[in-house]
């Protein structure tokens, strides 16, 4: 299997804790794109005899979550302009203990798991359980709705990790994976929709450009 | 005795390498490579001017300071170069040799009586004692890959062996052992080395007092110490040996002049911490050597 899924794998760890101390709106939309970016190479390194399912799922999240959506979350930060810094309640030290004994927590919970599966990445188990618990773990600590958003996607990160488990005999998994990802962009339109409303009464904003005073 | 004659004659040429990054980096032409010889050697010409109310300790603790950087200079490996004196456990002795120094540091500033010198112990105290535990962690990782307890041993082997098998952990060894070493020698992101006049300054401040041969011997083991300790990072880094010892000692050189010019890059990009966030940075540290450690013992080699 070599070496190069538990890189990434470690990779993706490394980035769980970038995502949970850093207090910028766009770098942590930037942290999640490379999060998602690493996540999407995992399943080739993992099943390297390529076939369609894999390469479908692996491009669709790297289009969607790698590109699509970070995208889609800086349009919207632009537009309704919540560019401020999303701190949370906890301050970076805690956070940064309290994500170490999450992973402590996440190797232990996976060493005590047993799978239908074997000769499975040994770090597979633990970075979904780890990428799972920094979503929840931003999702509580998070203040500004944007922060939600991410710390949602964060979360199905970990669910894709998991699906990448039984990926070669659970497909339905993968794609109630990307249905959630399909749910999120929904969510994330709604709250942009909810801002521009908020404001302007109506949704055309190439209106904004007649505004005149 | 090469690892000393190494680091006595290369160690100022690293602080000034930074210097250089940075000014090239501020697109000015910067002060010569070589500057911080001239610095050192125009202090050590110079006469000393002492308060009346300081003890023996002031006088005392930039020979000792010296003394700590000659002897450290001895237990690390440069390169694939073997330190001259090694020992099981001798990298607990090289961490208490600059606690030995910072000791007499402190004591030193604090005798002084100044309030402003007292302010940079206190933190030079609080932060050092923050990065130790980093610092261990990382030895620890390093013991557990090269089932060794003796610091030239650890990283050879490790780095030898490791960087394919357990590459991971070797980089979170790489990055946080990074973050000690500029908390260790009071670089940017947690002191600024060029500020004089700040409230923020911790290593400088300590110094103010000192003057003539006094400051020259603490300029002097400041940089001796930022070697040795680079020196490990990049003992680390460059997991081979090419045969021959020149081109060992030529590519450990290339290294630390490396290292100079990645930490000048790093105090370009970065601005100081604020004095609040700088825990919560080495806590930061912290937490990925010990993410190394769980990664080294999860996989069991």
């Amino acid at each position: 299997m070599g070496v190069w899924p538990d890189t990434l794998l470690i990779c993706v760890m490394f980035l769980d804790v970038l995502l949970l101390v850093s207090s910028r709106l766009g770098v942590l939309i930037r942290f999640f794109a490379a999060q998602s970016l690493v996540l999407s190479a995992v399943p080739v390194f993992l099943y390297p005899h390529m076939n369609v399912h894999t390469a479908v799922v692996s491009g669709g999240a790297l289009l969607l979550k790698g590109i699509l959506i970070p995208r889609l979350l800086f349009w919207a930060i632009r537009n309704a302009s919540i560019r401020r810094e999303a701190r949370g309640l906890m301050g970076p030290a805690g956070i940064f203990l309290s994500s170490g004994v999450l992973m402590g927590l996440s190797f232990l919970l996976s060493s005590l798991l047993p799978l239908p599966v074997n000769a499975l990445p040994e770090f597979l188990v633990p970075a979904a359980f780890f990428t799972l618990m920094s979503g929840l773990f931003l999702l509580i600590n998070g203040t500004k709705a944007i922060t939600q958003v991410v710390a949602y996607l964060v979360l199905e990160n970990g669910i894709f990790l998991f699906a990448v488990v039984l990926l070669a005999e659970m497909p339905l998994i993968v794609e109630m994976g990307i249905f959630l990802d399909v749910f999120v962009a929904v969510f994330i339109m709604g709250i942009v929709i909810n801002h521009i409303h908020g404001a302007f009464d109506h949704m055309d904003v190439s209106r904004l450009t007649l505004l005149k005073d | 005795m090469e690892t000393l004659l190494i680091a006595l004659v290369f160690s100022p040429l690293l602080p000034g390498i930074i210097a250089r990054t940075k000014a090239v980096f501020a697109g000015r032409r910067g002060a010569p490579l070589l500057q911080f010889y001239y610095d050192i050697h125009k202090s050590l010409r110079k006469g000393r001017v002492t308060s009346d109310t300081v003890t023996w300790i002031f006088s005392a603790a930039p020979s000792v300071l010296m003394l700590a950087a000659v002897f450290s200079s001895f237990l690390a490996p440069f390169g694939r170069l073997k330190a001259p004196v090694q020992f099981t456990g001798d990298m607990i002795f090289l961490v208490y040799l600059y606690g030995l120094a910072r000791f007499f540091m402190l004591l030193a500033a604090w005798d002084t009586g100044s309030s402003f010198e007292g302010m940079g112990a206190g933190r030079e105290a609080f932060f050092s004692c923050l990065a130790e535990i980093t610092l261990f962690a990382d030895f620890l990782i390093l013991a557990k890959l090269s089932k060794s307890l003796s610091l030239s041993e650890m990283i050879q082997q490790s780095s030898a062996l490791s960087w394919r098998q357990a590459g991971p952990a070797l980089m979170m060894v790489v990055v946080s052992y990074f973050a000690v070493l500029l908390a260790e020698n009071s670089r940017i992101p947690v002191d600024d080395p060029a500020t004089h006049l700040e409230l923020t300054m911790i290593h400088e401040v300590m110094a103010l007092d000192h003057s003539g041969p006094d400051l020259g011997w603490i300029v002097y083991a400041g940089a001796m110490k930022l070697f040795v300790l680079g020196a490990l990072l990049v003992s680390i880094l460059i997991p081979f040996g090419t045969g021959s010892l020149f081109f060992d000692r030529a590519l450990f050189l290339a290294g630390m002049a490396a290292l100079g010019v990645a930490i000048g890059v790093v105090e370009s990009v970065m601005a100081r911490f604020r004095l609040d966030r700088v825990p919560s940075f080495l806590v930061g540290s912290f937490v990925f050597a010990v993410f190394g450690l769980i990664i080294t013992f999860a996989r069991g080699v």
